[in-house]
């Protein structure tokens, strides 16, 4: 199990958050803590994810629905960087064969 | 950071707070490492944003012009970046970037990547997300024979459903609506297995199951610990004051209660087995005034005190 934060410690953790704004956060579930035992715990990855959002929203002075869909964004993109990069893997394991297959493929389609 | 800060902003060391402010939104909004993979962006904002830490603090800015504070100022907690968790396996807000709709393509990804929740429900949906892995369903292979993957799913289920079990609807993945029967006394976390329902099998094998995950949802009048009920009965002086039966409202419909005679707010009475699954249900009582103080009752109360006056605050100490 990795670490988990409670809600002070991740306001303690993270220099711009303050509990408004991360009640802010939680209700309009752009931050999704998980439930336990009537507390919401912060996983490192929450707490990465509330950086970027207080950094996008003192710099470009973004409001909810706009950091929603900007997290949408990010979030599709980053899953689709870890997909291409696994799938890059994959393919450099291969021999040159296949690796030359498909690589005339992708050719031909773009 | 190594040099100057004002170098490292672009700005010159006579610059106003404001244009100092102005430069580093300037560099995080083309060089934050989350939305500029390029790592000399990373290390340009890496910079900026130290320097920015040092110089936005009018002291602590004049003690570094003054020499007094070296360029590293104060140390800075390790900063964190989202995207070393977003492009992880397992990142809990991966999402779906839009091959999961593609026939031709769908069962490649589907079968490489597993399926993922496709943007968030809305706030208080009585939900079913998906967030299983699973393979798209129609494997070629006729050789090859695998088991069906088993998919995982998040289930609401109301407060009363929980307690007193019930049966609920689900709508599945592939569109295909099922009657889940909902044992009586379920608890947050509690998993419920459908067999057969996960993915489908290759080959000769069987289809894989699917979990139910339960969370329970809240109930405005009682609140559940275990078997274990609690409510809170609110009740009118002369209830209070002289005893007598009240309605009290429990999972299973209303029941008697009998109010003792000068009962108190605070004070707990047990009604056994109206519970869960045996368990009791604890009813705390609230004395509550009536809307509005006529002068008859405030003319009893004044006549009262004279004779009768008692200390509500005797056993606190202090």
């Amino acid at each position: 199990m990795s670490r988990t934060y409670t809600e002070a410690e991740a306001i303690a953790a993270i220099d711009d958050l303050d509990g408004p704004r991360l009640i802010a956060f939680v209700r309009a579930r752009i931050v999704q803590p998980v439930q336990a035992e009537g507390q919401q715990l912060y996983r490192e990855a929450d707490l990465a994810r509330l950086q970027l959002l207080c950094d996008l929203s003192d710099t470009y002075e973004l409001h909810e629905d706009a950091l929603t869909m900007v997290m949408s964004l990010v979030d599709q993109l980053s899953t689709m960087r870890g997909d291409m990069r696994a799938l890059m893997q994959a393919v450099a394991t291969e021999p040159d064969e296949v690796r030359t297959r498909i690589h005339t493929v992708v050719r031909r389609l773009r | 950071m190594a040099g100057d800060p004002y170098a490292a902003l672009g700005v010159s060391k006579s610059a106003s707070d404001a244009e100092i402010k102005k430069a580093y939104r300037k560099i995080a909004k083309t060089d934050h490492p989350d939305l500029n993979p390029d790592p000399a962006a990373g290390e340009r904002f890496k910079a900026a944003s130290a320097a920015y830490d040092l110089l936005k603090d009018p002291e602590q800015r004049r003690r570094f012009d003054a020499g007094e504070i070296d360029d590293q100022g104060h140390e800075r907690p390790q900063q964190r970046y989202y995207r070393q968790h977003a492009e992880a396996a397992g990142n809990p807000y991966a999402q779906d970037y839009g091959f999961g709709g593609d026939p031709d393509l769908s069962d490649v990804f589907g079968d490489l990547f597993g399926q993922r929740g496709g943007g968030r429900g809305g706030p208080g949906q009585g939900g079913f997300r998906g967030f299983g892995g699973g393979p798209g369903a129609g494997q070629r292979e006729a050789d090859f024979t695998m088991r069906g993957q088993d998919h995982r799913f998040q289930l609401e289920v109301d407060f009363l459903t929980a307690a007193k079990g019930g049966k609920t609807r689900i709508t599945m993945p592939d569109g295909s609506d099922l009657e889940v029967s909902i044992p009586k006394g379920a608890h947050e976390g509690q998993t419920i297995r459908l067999k057969g329902k996960g993915g489908p099998g290759y080959g000769k094998g069987g289809a894989g199951d699917a979990y139910l995950t339960l969370s329970v949802g809240q109930h405005p009048d009682f609140v559940r610990e275990g078997d274990d009920i609690f409510t809170t009965l609110p009740i009118s002086i002369d209830e209070a004051v002289l005893g007598g039966k009240v309605a009290a409202p429990t999972i299973d419909g209303p029941v008697n209660l009998t109010i003792p005679k000068g009962a108190t707010t605070g004070q707990k009475l047990r009604l056994r087995g109206r519970g869960v699954n045996g368990g009791d249900q604890q009813v705390e009582l609230k004395v509550v005034m009536p809307p509005q103080v006529d002068d008859d009752l405030a003319a009893f109360m004044e006549n009262w005190r004279k004779t009768h006056a008692y200390d509500a605050r005797a056993k606190r100490k202090g």
